[in-house]
């Protein structure tokens, strides 16, 4: 054909066909995509972090009636409500501004929501009751003027919270017994008068992870991906979107040390929340929540009876005490319970828990084949120069420690 | 306003043990051994007036299946097809982005034909030959509406009464209201089956729809499941004999009761009657699990679907056992329903689903004589609209939804039977003749269970709060009341 008939259709295609036999162009372009990659996976590599900037002008705002995004009625614009000290004169009204008035110090507000929610970690209640809300469908303060001199010294010492928190957990009223007559009961259930110490049951994370520790398994690093740790099966997959390249569809547990990370690691589903969290009351985070309910349950006791990982923590807590807990049972046996408790047992404590190490061991050693299903818990290794019925019955006496209502509550 | 407890902690000894949720009711029981006449009641708290239900079942079709091929009979439907949809009739209804921009919204006509069936006539599909049978015993509403036109908000609130995620469900609100009947079962169970339709993508479900909102923790659901767990971590993963686990909780009440000595907090007592619960949840929820005592009749009656477990069939046999056993509330979900497309293949798998279950449900209460003081709401979050999605084929379609007009049905406890409520215009569209929200659906639903949805109400965010809203006055429909 001759070369002025040719059509741009076909010179393309001529062209391309050079090209693919060209072996120069092929080294190139292939060094170039090399290059292209390295560049990809270099950058990728780096963490990135979301940044926000106000947009160069700003958006028209309406109160939406009922919160309907269609029902828009009077435009608004940002502010400080008027009960408070306004935003300085030359102040835009934006988040930066914002974020300075919060914390310029001329106001009690921030200061003492922020003590009222350290006090209320400490203590278990606020001073004001209604942690998220101070408003005036909020509860009037326990302490008013307490609360007023802690948000003032705090502001005064640079905001520093550690300083708070040794200030608390120092206190007289804090180190007091958390010893209930009936008489205190009936003056006060709530302790909302604090004539006594604090003592009330752990957040669902924090049981987790002092068990953990407990049986040596706790993984300290700071950071990184969520986990997913033990999980009954099937959970994700009878609530999920059929579709499988939608995210998080099936549950695929991890292995390692991802089973034993703090429980703030943990990979959270809106829709199926982990449920060995959710029934000690961990908010399903549909909404913020500042303080959670504390509840006392049935499921409860299943979940540390029987969730795995609160048999291999026990487990693990038995191998610790039989390696490092001395040679005598009664030795062994105030090792763990110290582990648990940060006490000593009573006579009559270690009296029980040495008549059921006894027993148990008589019981696995009758039956050996439940004791290895014991042992066989969870991922993690154990030492198998240790006797199989001394260290089954161990995990019982550990697993009877860390179902104790004194190893979830903090008194 | 009489609320049943704003603490977090339970405040006095009374409340303590008179509290609904299955620690209450256990701790009760214990002390029961000690005195039994010093035992609380665990009947109702927040009663109005008599209940005509003591206990309801919510059989919930999620994705919403069409009430045009199952409940609402439109004869001229047949002179309309292939015609468009009159702008008349549409007024100014918004469309999703499925049908926004089809170019025509031709009617389409239901494959399905239709009957009446039992003394009172209802018309009914050929779709339901089953539920046809008990048809005297059903409420049919043809005139549910609502706002959403979507399924996460519709069902939202259909399960909360408001659209915005996050506040308490019918179940929590009912458990709350209530109390707990059972010493060893919850009072607020959630079933969740899955459906025969072809359909790749399955509506997901997702728990705030059983969760408990602003109510406290243990007024949310509990789910229990078709596998050898019903309910989570019941097993022992060692799979300890019952001696051996008999010996574990004795020595941890054992112990408790020492630090009990030392402490003086009734939160420890209370403890230990929780362990002494969950010891006896290990066997009675595998006896309820297991059916091995239900007889051939039964399982024949309720189809053959219901020997698998996991069934919507097996789940509304699980539902009958739960309600025998003194479970207040059993929500059921079924999911598959959603026929945009393929609507006459689907529709026929997913009614093969639940028809013969359901009759089956109604039958085996009555027979038992416990549907009087039972409630059963089918229901779902829209319904689908009367012109074709996608292109129309004489023996294939499907439909968008729809949230002008749909079907729902109560019977039982408080309910007239053999009756149909509300009528929808020729074209199924509109409404014509006594609309029903959702919120009304709700305070029905609380009046047949003696509650006043006024006067059940939980303060929070400065606001009496309650199932119904606050928004519009809901009705209670004393037309349908027996």
């Amino acid at each position: 054909m001759n070369q002025e008939q040719r059509t741009d259709e076909q010179k393309q295609k001529l062209r391309d066909h050079f090209l693919s036999q060209d072996k120069t162009y092929q080294e190139l372009k292939a060094a170039a995509k090399q290059a292209e990659r390295d560049r990809d996976n270099f950058e990728n590599s780096i963490p990135s972090t979301m940044v926000m900037r106000d947009s160069a002008t700003m958006r028209n705002t309406y109160l939406l009636k009922r919160g309907l995004f269609d029902q828009p009625a009077e435009q608004v614009t940002a502010g400080i409500p008027a009960a408070f000290p306004p935003l300085p004169a030359d102040a835009p009204g934006n988040r930066l501004s914002l974020a300075r008035w919060l914390v310029a110090g001329n106001h009690p507000l921030t200061a003492r929501v922020t003590v009222n929610r350290f006090w209320q970690a400490v203590f278990g209640t606020g001073i004001v009751k209604t942690a998220e809300n101070f408003g005036s469908q909020g509860d009037l303060p326990s302490h008013g003027a307490l609360l007023d001199w802690l948000a003032d010294r705090f502001v005064r010492s640079g905001w520093n919270v550690k300083d708070l928190m040794r200030l608390l957990v120092t206190s007289a009223t804090y180190r007091q017994s958390s010893y209930l007559t009936d008489d205190i009961f009936q003056r006060d259930p709530e302790n909302r008068l604090l004539a006594r110490g604090p003592r009330f049951r752990l957040q669902a994370e924090m049981i987790r992870d002092a068990s953990l520790s407990a049986g040596g398994l706790l993984v300290r690093s700071i950071g990184g991906a969520s986990v997913r740790p033990y999980q009954p099966d099937g959970l994700w997959e009878e609530v999920a979107f059929g579709i499988k390249t939608y995210g998080a569809q099936e549950y695929k547990q991890d292995h390692g040390d991802a089973l034993y990370r703090r429980s703030m690691y943990t990979f959270w589903k809106r829709s199926c929340p982990p449920p060995s969290l959710v029934t000690f009351d961990a908010p399903d985070r549909e909404t913020c929540t500042v303080r959670r309910e504390r509840t006392n349950t049935p499921l409860q006791a299943l979940v540390l009876l029987n969730d795995p990982i609160y048999v291999e923590a026990a487990r693990g807590l038995a191998q610790r005490t039989i390696q490092e807990g001395g040679q005598s049972d009664r030795d062994r046996m105030h090792f763990a319970f110290r582990i648990v408790t940060g006490r000593r047992p009573t006579v009559a404590e270690s009296a029980v828990l040495l008549d059921e190490l006894q027993e148990q061991i008589k019981a696995f050693a009758s039956d050996p084949q439940t004791a290895q299903r014991l042992l066989a818990v969870g991922d993690s290794i154990t030492d198998d120069k240790l006797k199989t019925e001394e260290l089954a019955a161990w995990t019982m006496v550990a697993r009877l420690l860390l179902n104790l209502d004194e190893s979830i509550t903090k008194s | 306003m009489d609320h049943v407890s704003k603490a977090i902690h339970p405040l006095t000894r009374r409340t303590f043990l008179g509290a609904s949720g299955l620690g209450a009711a256990a701790l009760a029981g214990l002390e029961a051994q000690a005195s039994a006449s010093q035992r609380e009641p665990e009947t109702t708290h927040l009663s109005h007036f008599a209940p005509k239900a003591k206990r309801a079942i919510c059989l919930f079709q999620l994705g919403g299946p069409s009430q045009l091929e199952m409940w609402d009979h439109k004869p001229r439907l047949e002179e309309f097809a292939g015609t468009d949809l009159p702008d008349s009739v549409r007024g100014d209804q918004r469309l999703t982005r499925m049908t926004a921009d089809q170019k025509r919204l031709s009617v389409a006509p239901s494959i399905f034909k239709f009957a009446q069936a039992g003394k009172s006539g209802t018309w009914i599909s050929s779709l339901l030959p089953n539920t046809a049978q008990v048809v005297d015993e059903l409420c049919v509403i043809q005139s549910m509406h609502t706002e959403a036109i979507n399924h996460d908000p519709g069902t939202t609130l259909v399960q909360t009464g408001s659209q915005q995620p996050g506040l308490p469900s019918m179940g929590s609100w009912l458990s709350y209201g209530l109390g707990c009947e059972s010493q060893v079962l919850p009072a607020f169970v959630v079933l969740i089956s899955n459906g025969s339709s072809h359909r790749k993508d399955v509506l997901p479900l997702t728990h705030r729809l059983w969760g408990n909102g602003f109510l406290e923790p243990r007024f949310q659901g509990v789910k229990f499941r078709s596998s050898s767990d019903p309910v989570l971590y019941l097993n022992d993963p060692a799979n300890l004999n019952d001696a051996a686990r008999r010996g574990l909780t004795d020595r941890i009440a054992q112990l408790n009761r020492l630090q009990y000595a030392q402490t003086g907090d009734p939160e420890t007592l209370a403890r230990i009657a929780q362990y002494e619960l969950a010891f006896r949840m290990q066997s009675s929820v595998p006896e309820l699990a297991s059916m091995h005592d239900e007889t051939e009749a039964t399982f024949t009656l309720y189809g053959d679907k219901s020997r698998k477990r996991g069934t919507y069939a097996s789940n509304c046999l699980m539902a009958r056992r739960m309600l025998e056993r003194g479970v207040r509330f059993v929500q059921l979900y079924h999911r598959g329903w959603d026929q945009h497309d393929v609507l006459p293949a689907d529709l026929a798998r997913q009614c093969g689903d639940i028809d013969q279950a359901d009759a089956a449900l109604i039958g085996d209460l009555k027979q038992r004589g416990m549907l009087e003081d039972t409630l059963v709401i089918w229901v779902t979050e829209f319904g689908r609209t009367v012109y074709g999605q996608g292109k129309l084929k004489k023996d294939d379609y499907g439909r968008d939804h729809h949230p002008r007009c749909f079907c729902v049905w109560m019977a039982g406890g408080g309910i007239r039977g053999g009756m149909t409520y509300g009528k929808t215009d020729d074209y199924g569209y509109n409404i014509v003749e006594n609309p029903v929200h959702i919120r009304d659906l709700h305070a029905t639903i609380l009046h047949c269970l003696g509650m006043d949805h006024r006067r059940l109400t939980f303060p929070f965010q400065g606001l009496e709060q309650r199932l119904t809203g606050v928004e519009a006055e809901a009705r209670v429909l004393h037309d349908i009341l027996a």
